[in-house]
């Protein structure tokens, strides 16, 4: 019985010995990758930070909106974008190689997988983004056309404006991350059909009213002269 | 030597008149009820004040579909009847041609100059197309100072309805006086005298593709005259009747289009206007003189309205606009209800309203055409205010009232310049540490000088 327990013991010690040898040094070299990776990632960024003036990109992302969509505060500056953009791809990139380095058909699939999935993955993100920043724009458009001209519930329809804009960069990029597309193209059938059937509701009535007005009271020439002249601004 | 914008066919018409001494700009829209009596007018006012000299009248067209360009065309002026006791030496042309670029005033001026400089005219006049009320003396009057008294820059002067002209009353006035330090009453007026030094300034800027080809050409035309120092002056034209200017036209965008010309060109000037602390008159031309106006009616509760609604949806946008203590009296003018009849938007409270625009302006912390878009319910707060205010006053008193409000923005101007430094200071620091942190020449900024 002993003799049985040792020889597990025995066993499991040789089995822990090939593992720390045959894992170790990888561990080690994968370890000081990173190590080095990281290290690399800061002073890049540090000196983008300090390299990069950004005047120009600095007026785009503001102008743009981008700044305020990506930082509540608005401040954000071209030169912190590149620089975490540049510190993030560094770092992705030694992690990668740090992977690499053990060489087991689990990682080799792993590193397979995330470097044919980068395109994907970019053109995703960058498609969620510009929905994104076209929602935020067209919700600012609509929100500031819609007081100008008195319409009613102006941040109910510049909120609408969003939902519909961003939801259809989702389904723009579930198609191109080939991700659901069955179910966000049937969602997005489903909500395009009824904003538009909710359109020409609002429509019919709106003309309903309208043409109501207009049988039973028209407008006399001095009302319609009046109501057009107001007042020069210049 | 700039590009030039003259089309093909009038190249033509110019190589065959060769030379003009004075060259008369109309730029128009579908004009055809008004134009004619404009035409007539420089046509006349060409026969009896200068004689000697040779003119063209330029009709600068955007695409008139009502026969305004056959209208200018046919316009005749029946001199018998005028009994003019000077002739015309070598007849006055008329030309009338399609601009062509952004469609608006100032690419139908900008043909306009590229014309005279074609022709190389000593003076140019620009007048509006919808004109009710001008008569030959406008013409004197715009030309004769360049002409005789070496100035660059003829603004006009007129009297208006009190409820006339309430961006250039409540915006454009005020703030190109506080900033210049020039007191020219009507710098959007639209009807311009300008000397061939001028012109040919404006024709050599790069900046006509912008706000400046359309509703901003005229405060860009008076800044940059006054900003580079040329010689000014105002003439005084009487009254200032014109049809409704583009009745359909939005608001929005005519706000968007004049006071983004004017924080735009605060920008480039920003050193001409730090180192001004007052104003100045400017020379007056012309014999003032009392004259009846046409009324205007205008929709209080509509302009109250438009305000309270902006308050309470765009206080997001405004936020990045406004300093906190502004946002906050602003709020307060809406908190318990609005009354139409004591609605009241202080000079002070206006005053930081658009320095806080005009400094968010160079911010650009958001879309620019968001940012004065939406100051179009904050103006109409502003005016509603004005007609409130003075409801029951004479003109005399009104003008008063418009010089209380130009000297707040006087008085505050070191606010206005305290702010632009700080947003300056800011965006520096955000921009890189080594930067500030690297010894430099001295400041030759004026704002920096004065803290």
């Amino acid at each position: 019985m002993i003799l049985v327990l040792q020889q597990i013991f025995e066993k499991t010690l040789a089995r822990l010995a090939q593992h720390l040898v045959t894992y170790v040094p990888p561990l080690i070299v994968a370890g000081t990758i990173i190590a080095v990776a990281w290290l690399l990632a800061v002073t890049v960024r540090w000196m983008v930070l300090r390299v990069v003036k950004g005047a120009a990109l600095d007026r785009f992302l503001g102008e743009s909106g981008l700044s305020s969509m990506l930082d509540r505060s608005g401040r954000l500056r071209g030169a912190a974008l590149i620089s975490g953009a540049c510190y993030w791809i560094i770092l992705a990139i030694g992690i990668l190689t740090a992977l690499d380095v053990f060489d087991t058909t689990l990682t080799s699939r792993i590193i397979e997988a995330t470097v044919f999935s980068v395109p994907k993955l970019v053109t995703g993100l960058a498609i969620l983004v510009a929905g994104f920043w076209l929602g935020q724009y067209l919700n600012r458009s609509t929100i500031i056309w819609a007081v100008n001209e008195g319409m009613p519930y102006p941040r109910r329809l510049a909120a609408a404006v969003r939902i519909v804009v961003v939801f259809v960069a989702i389904v723009v990029a579930a198609e191109a991350l080939d991700f659901a597309r069955e179910v966000f193209f049937a969602a997005f059938i489903i909500l395009i059909g009824s904003a538009a059937l909710a359109s020409a509701i609002a429509l019919g009535f709106g003309l309903r009213g309208t043409f109501e007005k207009r049988i039973g009271h028209p407008p006399s020439p001095e009302e319609g002269e009046r109501e057009r002249s107001l007042w020069s601004h210049l | 030597m700039p590009d030039s914008v003259i089309p093909e066919e009038a190249g033509r018409a110019l190589d065959a008149i060769q030379r003009a001494d004075i060259v008369i700009g109309i730029p128009s829209y579908n004009n055809v009820r008004t134009i004619g009596h404009v035409v007539r007018a420089a046509q006349a006012g060409l026969v009896k004040y200068f004689p000697e000299f040779s003119a063209v009248i330029v009709n600068s067209d955007g695409g008139s579909t009502d026969g305004t360009r056959d209208e200018v065309l046919s316009a005749s002026v029946d001199f018998s009847r005028l009994l003019m006791v000077s002739t015309t030496l070598t007849g006055i042309h008329r030309l009338s041609f399609p601009y062509h670029g952004i469609p608006g005033k100032g690419s139908a001026f900008r043909m306009v100059f590229d014309m005279a400089r074609r022709l190389g005219a000593k003076a140019c006049a620009v007048v509006d197309s919808d004109l009710r009320s001008i008569t030959p003396e406008w013409i004197d009057l715009l030309v004769r100072p360049v002409i005789h008294a070496g100035y660059d820059f003829v603004a006009p002067y007129y009297h208006r309805h009190k409820y006339d002209g309430t961006i250039t009353n409540s915006i454009v006035y005020p703030l190109t006086r506080s900033l210049y330090g020039r007191r020219i009453r009507q710098p959007i007026g639209g009807d311009f005298g300008l000397s061939a030094r001028l012109f040919e300034r404006y024709l050599s800027r790069r900046d006509w593709e912008s706000d400046v080809a359309r509703y901003g050409i005229d405060i860009w035309m008076t800044t940059i005259a006054v900003a580079e120092d040329f010689r000014t002056c105002q003439s005084f034209l009487g009254a200032k009747l014109h049809d409704a200017k583009d009745p359909g036209a939005d608001l929005s965008a005519m706000l968007q289009q004049v006071v983004g010309s004017v924080f735009a060109l605060m920008d480039e000037y920003q050193t001409a206007w730090s180192l001004v602390e007052a104003s100045q008159p400017v020379d007056l031309y012309g014999f003032p003189y009392d004259v009846g106006l046409d009324p205007i009616e205008v929709n209080l509760n509509r302009m109250i309205r438009a305000f309270a609604t902006g308050c309470r949806e765009l206080g997001e946008i405004w936020s990045l606009a406004l300093d906190g203590s502004t946002l906050r009296r602003l709020r307060g003018l809406t908190g318990n209800g609005v009354c139409q009849e004591k609605f009241h938007l202080d000079d002070e409270l206006w005053v930081e309203i658009i320095y806080d625009f005009g400094c968010a302006y160079q911010r650009s912390r958001m879309n620019r055409g968001h940012l004065l878009r939406s100051l179009t319910p904050l103006y109409l707060a502003r005016v509603a205010s004005f007609v409130v205010e003075t409801r029951e006053m004479f003109a005399a008193d009104v003008e008063n009232r418009i010089e209380n409000l130009c000297l707040t923005f006087e008085t505050l101007k070191p606010y206005l310049k305290e702010r632009w430094h700080t947003e300056r200071a800011a965006a520096a620091t955000l921009a890189g540490p080594v930067r500030d942190q690297q010894p430099g020449p001295p400041s030759t900024d004026p704002l920096e000088v004065e803290r």
